[in-house]
């Protein structure tokens, strides 16, 4: 007999954890089509939090529809915002 | 006063091919000399180096790029950096570049740079292969950045600038988890800027870090990555 007896063993069987699902779409979003490492994915209790800054509308909408897809049944909220193109009103003056 | 506009980590793809023409079009306006500061592209493609060639293309002021390491993914990086030069723009790794424009005489040392970390929390080179590999690359990269300032000295520049892609200080880098510091630079960059001596050293790739630090020798550094200052580019003005 097991000195456990019959108490399962540790870890449930099934690694689909929401912190391995995380850094498993951290993996996809850099290694993927999107090549993207500029976005933090963080775990908000159940809920999954997108910020970072990208360069398009499209990148960013790939990155929350590639979210979505590969956390199901987790709320995706989104901050990620798009790179301001604008040319600067000012200029530092390094001592 | 010589004035050096300088952005990076602009990423670009396909679809934003023009984003960026309008603001580097009012560059004369307000700069000597553009330095990007590598991550141009999202994955390294000749596609995209087009994309980031048609931006830079015929620009009124001259430009210095190194490439980060997005612009290696698709393992074609001397295929991007032609595409870049066909455009203009002088593309340095390990080596060092003058430019001159209204009456300014710039000198620009660049490389990627690498890795690594910072003192007292940094990789050693020692173990494995792949570890020791890891670390003389980055030495590697620091050393020509040395050597590349070092040339410019006689080169009767009126400011001499440190370009990269990695970071040489922590400072920048502040708002990053600091447990991947060691993936955002290595102070083997700001101990070459140190010893060979610089007026400014601009880099990017840490997209969640700060603008402004300093070398423990008082160099000061501009992390310069597109998602930190906000806008097309930043300007700095250095005296002469």
């Amino acid at each position: 007999m097991s000195p456990h007896g019959t108490r399962p063993a540790r870890g449930t069987g099934d690694a689909r954890n929401l912190d391995y699902l995380v850094a498993h779409l951290t993996d996809q979003l850099a290694a993927g089509p999107l090549g993207e490492l500029g976005v933090r994915i963080e775990i908000r209790g159940e809920a999954i939090l997108l910020t970072g800054t990208v360069p398009s509308a499209q990148c960013r909408d790939d990155i929350l529809r590639s979210a979505r897809a590969e956390l199901p049944g987790h709320p995706v909220h989104c901050d990620i915002v798009v790179a301001d193109n604008a040319a600067p009103d000012h200029a530092e003056e390094v001592e | 006063m010589i004035r050096i506009a300088a952005v990076g980590d602009i990423h670009m793809g396909p679809e934003s091919q023009g984003v960026l023409r309008p603001s580097f079009e009012t560059l004369h306006e307000s700069a000597d000399v553009l330095l990007l500061a590598g991550d141009l592209t999202r994955h390294g493609t000749l596609e995209e180096a087009q994309v980031v060639a048609r931006e830079i293309k015929d620009l009124a002021v001259p430009v210095v790029a190194v490439l980060g390491n997005h612009d290696h993914h698709a393992d074609c990086a001397d295929e991007v950096t032609a595409v870049l030069q066909d455009a203009g723009a002088r593309v340095l790794e390990g080596r060092a570049a003058v430019v001159d424009n209204n009456g300014a005489r710039i000198g620009v040392a660049g490389t990627k740079g690498f890795g690594g970390g910072f003192v007292g929390r940094c990789a050693g080179e020692f173990g494995e292969p792949i570890m020791k590999e890891f670390v003389r690359y980055s030495r590697h990269r620091a050393d020509t950045l040395r050597a590349a300032l070092e040339e410019l000295r006689d080169q009767d520049c009126d400011v001499r600038v440190a370009l990269t892609h990695f970071s040489p200080v922590p400072d920048t880098l502040a708002g990053e988890p600091p447990e991947i510091y060691p993936f955002l630079g290595s102070y083997l960059l700001a101990e070459a800027i140190d010893s060979a001596g610089a007026d400014l050293a601009v880099h990017g790739h840490a997209h969640l870090g700060t603008e402004h630090g300093m070398t423990s020798g008082g160099v000061k550094v501009r992390n310069v990555a597109q998602p930190v200052i906000g806008r097309a580019f930043h300007v700095y003005h250095l005296a002469r």
